[in-house]
């Protein structure tokens, strides 16, 4: 596993009308498109449980979309309940942080 | 020299918690100093009533006050106030327990449930206030276990169920609510459901310790559990043999998966040591559990013999820790659980120093769209 400090939120909160940030304990932050998250989902509604492939269109998924609410799922996660009247999708901590959209995170892969 | 509070607390902090490598006066133990001309009082106030090596502390204040100069008699009160995992100012589930201790295997058989029934009293024996939930729907066994066979809980005026007292703690189990001998067939979102009820609409009260009986495996309540109640941690209980380690592996793993610290190992019915000559068999080969708590870093809390009058008195509906609170194995019991409460606090101490951070999430989205 990463460095545990990497996948510990400090402070998640709503940053502006369409996006969601997340300052995690090693001191980065990472900033997440609206769209981006939804079209993240892994839940078995978005991805097939078995196969893994996409059930979902990305394209169906409005660029608007917002979160109406947001809560933890445990001690691992958060769940999203979204506009479009999604919501069974649960975003762990170690997926968020691997999934950050930031140059840095996208160049160091 | 004139003995003065700051003189005292100064003295008191060459003191350290063994458990948690701390000295004790920044841990904020010491409370309620009276000094009065040469005798000297105070509070020495722990994060658990269970606490392991408390005499030790207590006794190492005292010879450290004694000989300080002016000071000729010391009064040390002992007392307890167990702290709450992170978050729990702001949790929504399960508001007045502080601490919520799952107890998992991941095979059958291994003496869950025995295990689960003894800790919550042997935690209870030290004074502690401690509630213990069956949450194993289809086999649930903690109705026997305490004799409570056929009862049925009061509901309060406002539809909460209340857990039913018995030794000295309370209980709720799935086996209150239905047929004594019909079975639980359900889907996995039954489970979920009533799993969401026992966290919710019981009424638990104020509890320093809550001990979670799971079913074995990693499944609905699992999942459920670990999505739901924010757990202060998980203990594994496994027998001996490799047919069950392999599965208290997975279940540390899935603890491990969904971050919630692991307490620690306990092996059960690791030995059996004989009435009549005294002679030890290790019937299903002692040590296993060591060994895993080594792979893979986490505490062993001991190792509990056979012992035949376990199975008796627990199908009297008296657990062994009640029944015969002078026993090897009763005392064996008494110092898991000291262990365990140690392994709490130092669980809720890392996970508020890490600021296991954010706490619980509620987050309401605040715009319209344009």
């Amino acid at each position: 596993m990463a460095d545990e400090k990497e996948i510990i939120p400090v402070k998640i909160h709503q940053h502006g009308d369409y996006e969601l940030a997340i300052y995690w304990a090693d001191g980065h932050e990472s900033v997440y498109p609206c769209d981006y998250l939804r079209k993240a989902c892994r839940c078995a509604n978005c991805v097939d449980e078995w196969s893994g492939t996409p059930r979902v269109n990305p394209a169906a998924i409005p660029e608007n979309i917002q979160p109406v609410q947001i809560e933890s799922v445990g001690r691992y996660g958060i769940k999203i309940d979204w506009d479009d009247g999604h919501n069974t999708g649960i975003y762990g901590f170690e997926y968020l942080r691997k999934i950050c959209p930031c140059q840095e995170c996208r160049d160091g892969g | 020299m004139n003995v003065t509070e700051e003189l005292i607390l100064r003295t008191l902090s060459t003191v350290k918690d063994p458990d948690l490598h701390r000295d004790i006066v920044s841990l904020g133990f010491i409370q309620n100093i009276k000094i009065q001309n040469s005798s000297v009082s105070l509070d020495l106030v722990l994060t658990t009533p269970a606490c392991p090596v408390r005499d030790q502390m207590k006794q190492e204040c005292e010879t450290k006050l004694r000989n300080l100069p002016g000071v000729s008699k010391v009064e040390i009160n002992m007392k307890a106030e167990v702290r709450g995992r992170p978050g729990l100012n702001q949790a929504s589930v399960l508001p007045g327990v502080r601490n919520t201790i799952a107890v998992a295997s991941g095979k059958g058989g291994v003496g869950k449930s025995t295990v689960a029934a003894n800790l919550a009293l042997a935690l209870a024996k030290t004074g502690a206030k401690v509630g213990l939930l069956d949450c194993d729907v289809y086999g649930p066994s903690i109705p026997l276990m305490f004799g409570l066979t056929g009862q049925k809980p009061d509901v309060t005026e406002d539809q909460k169920i209340l857990p039913i007292p018995a030794h000295g703690i309370v209980v709720m189990s799935i086996g209150f609510l239905t047929d004594d001998n019909a079975p639980v067939i359900w889907r996995g979102p039954m489970v979920h459901q009533i799993i969401q009820q026992f966290l919710t609409r019981v009424a638990w009260g104020e509890l320093d310790y809550l001990i979670l009986d799971l079913p074995p495996g990693t499944g609905d309540t699992q999942l459920t559990l670990t999505q739901s109640a924010s757990l202060s941690g998980a203990v594994i209980v496994t027998t001996p043999q490799e047919v069950s380690l392999i599965d208290a592996r997975k279940g540390l793993q899935m603890f491990q998966k969904v971050n919630v610290p692991v307490l620690g190992i306990i092996e059960n019915m690791s030995y059996f040591c004989c009435p009549g000559c005294g002679k030890v068999a290790e019937i299903f080969r002692r040590g296993g559990a060591k060994k895993v708590s080594e792979a893979f870093n986490v505490p062993m809390l001991g190792e509990i013999p056979i012992d035949p009058a376990v199975v008796e008195t627990g199908d009297q509906g008296v657990p062994i820790v009640a029944a015969k609170p002078d026993s090897l194995i009763a005392r064996v019991y008494q110092a898991i659980a000291g262990a365990l409460a140690a392994q709490v606090s130092i669980a809720n101490m890392s996970g508020s120093e890490k600021a296991a951070a954010a706490g619980p999430v509620h987050i309401q989205w605040q715009t319209k769209k344009k």
